[in-house]
């Protein structure tokens, strides 16, 4: 199996596929790919069956404008209960590429939601040849194409095939990651995310990865809306971290009630290079 | 009520006991709270504290009543410790000052070990009784 690469080392041309273990984490690779496509003029096509994705990308700071992404239901790309079809998919392919191509767009850009497959009628055999098959279409560089797997709902041996017959593999940047605490990079917006409970004994983690964070982005997003708890200790790595920064640069933190009122009483008011966002429904 | 000994490895655990018997006691919105005053005081025994502690957790009237106790040297400067927040400069420090924002915090601390008791106010509205009314009337200690 290749050696995952974080979404933004991806190049257009390549067909990887995509591993998560949070719907966070998928939306972060998926706002990252989709927007490098309309950067550089792909057309881009979401085959979900998730409502809201364009939503849940503007909310990403996605530019997405009226018709750019397309989002088609997966069974219109796979077939309906008859299961998927591998040759019609290819072909299927093929024709939107060439629609692509006749509307005056570079490229086109597909991501693909393989959740459906998980699913007891869902016949793998044909899901694995269309992998396969569907490499003819990339050698011109002008498909490419992201197939997401929830590390979740898949058994080891189908992911690891899954990653096989993808040329690349794709996956979130893990500073950290126990049963308790997942500490990540985040694409879009760029920054760090944090999911689960997080005191003092992991604030080091925490002040390494927003040291990166600092190095590499001009504002530092710190997405918390998946943190339950936090502690003093590791609330002052965050007020730190942005106190450090330049009276220019700002620190994003999104938030629930709770790590917000911590934040709060922690002294975030003195910090004024911080903005903290809170969101109450913990998306 | 709530009586649990800890040391550095259980703190997580201590955490969800505390969440579980604070919405026993009826804190609703103060849960999240308690949870935290617990960690901030469990915590300083841990790394000031001699490494491990006690744990008590018990309703009073309008009240949640969190106290941990440690067999460690003593607060250097005493009660009065926790009365300042320091700078965003500093890298700790911060977690008496928090409990003493949400909780009226009372504090005995000699050279065999410290006691601080905090009194966490519940919220007029919050869901007492809750699922295990028990709690209650096995009260103080």
């Amino acid at each position: 199996m290749a050696v995952a690469i974080p979404v933004n080392r991806l190049e257009r041309g390549d067909h990887a596929c995509v591993t998560f273990s949070d719907a966070e984490e998928r939306l972060d690779i998926l706002a990252a790919f989709v927007s490098a496509g309309l950067e550089c003029g792909d057309k881009v096509i979401c085959f979900t069956d998730a409502t809201g994705i364009e939503d849940d990308l503007r909310e990403r700071d996605v530019l997405v404008a009226e018709r750019q992404v397309c989002v088609v239901p997966t069974k219109q790309f796979w077939g309906d209960d008859a299961g998927p079809d591998a040759v019609a998919m290819v072909k299927r392919l093929a024709g939107e590429m060439a629609r692509a191509q006749v509307e005056g767009r570079r490229g086109l850009r597909i991501t693909a939601d393989m959740c459906w497959a998980a699913r007891p009628q869902a016949n793998a055999e044909q899901l694995l040849a269309f992998e396969s098959e569907v490499g003819k279409l990339f050698a011109e560089g002008k498909l490419t194409a992201i197939c997401e797997y929830d590390r979740e709902t898949f058994d080891p041996v189908t992911l690891a095939y899954a990653t096989r017959v993808h040329p690349r593999t794709v996956a979130a940047t893990v500073y950290y990651e126990d049963p308790t605490l997942r500490i990540c990079r985040q694409h879009v917006p760029p920054g760090v995310r944090v999911a689960g409970e997080l005191d003092y004994t992991r604030a080091d983690v925490l002040s390494d990865a927003l040291a990166e964070a600092v190095r590499l982005d001009h504002d530092v997003h710190l997405n918390l809306s998946h943190l339950r708890f936090i502690d003093a200790g590791a609330a002052a790595v965050i007020l730190r971290a942005a106190a450090n920064l330049p009276a220019s640069r700002r620190m994003v933190v999104v938030c629930t009630t709770p790590i917000d009122r911590t934040l709060a009483v922690a002294g975030a008011a003195q910090v004024t290079q911080l903005t903290i966002m809170v969101r109450r429904d913990g998306r | 009520m709530l009586d649990q000994a800890f040391d550095a490895g259980s703190l997580f655990r201590l955490r969800a006991a505390v969440a579980a018997h604070a919405a026993a006691l009826g804190a609703g919105e103060a849960v999240y709270d308690v949870v935290l005053i617990a960690h901030e005081l469990s915590s300083n025994a841990v790394r000031h504290g001699g490494g491990t502690g006690r744990l008590h957790l018990w309703s009073d009237a309008d009240r949640i009543m969190c106290r941990v106790t440690d067999s460690g040297p003593g607060l250097a400067d005493g009660a009065g410790r926790g009365d300042d927040l320091p700078s965003p400069q500093v890298p700790g420090g911060r977690g008496l000052w928090i409990v003493r924002r949400l909780a009226a915090v009372r504090v005995v601390t000699g050279a065999s070990g410290t006691t601080i008791t905090a009194a966490i106010p519940i919220p007029s509205g919050a869901n007492r009784g809750g699922p295990a009314p028990a709690h209650d009337r096995n009260g103080r200690n």
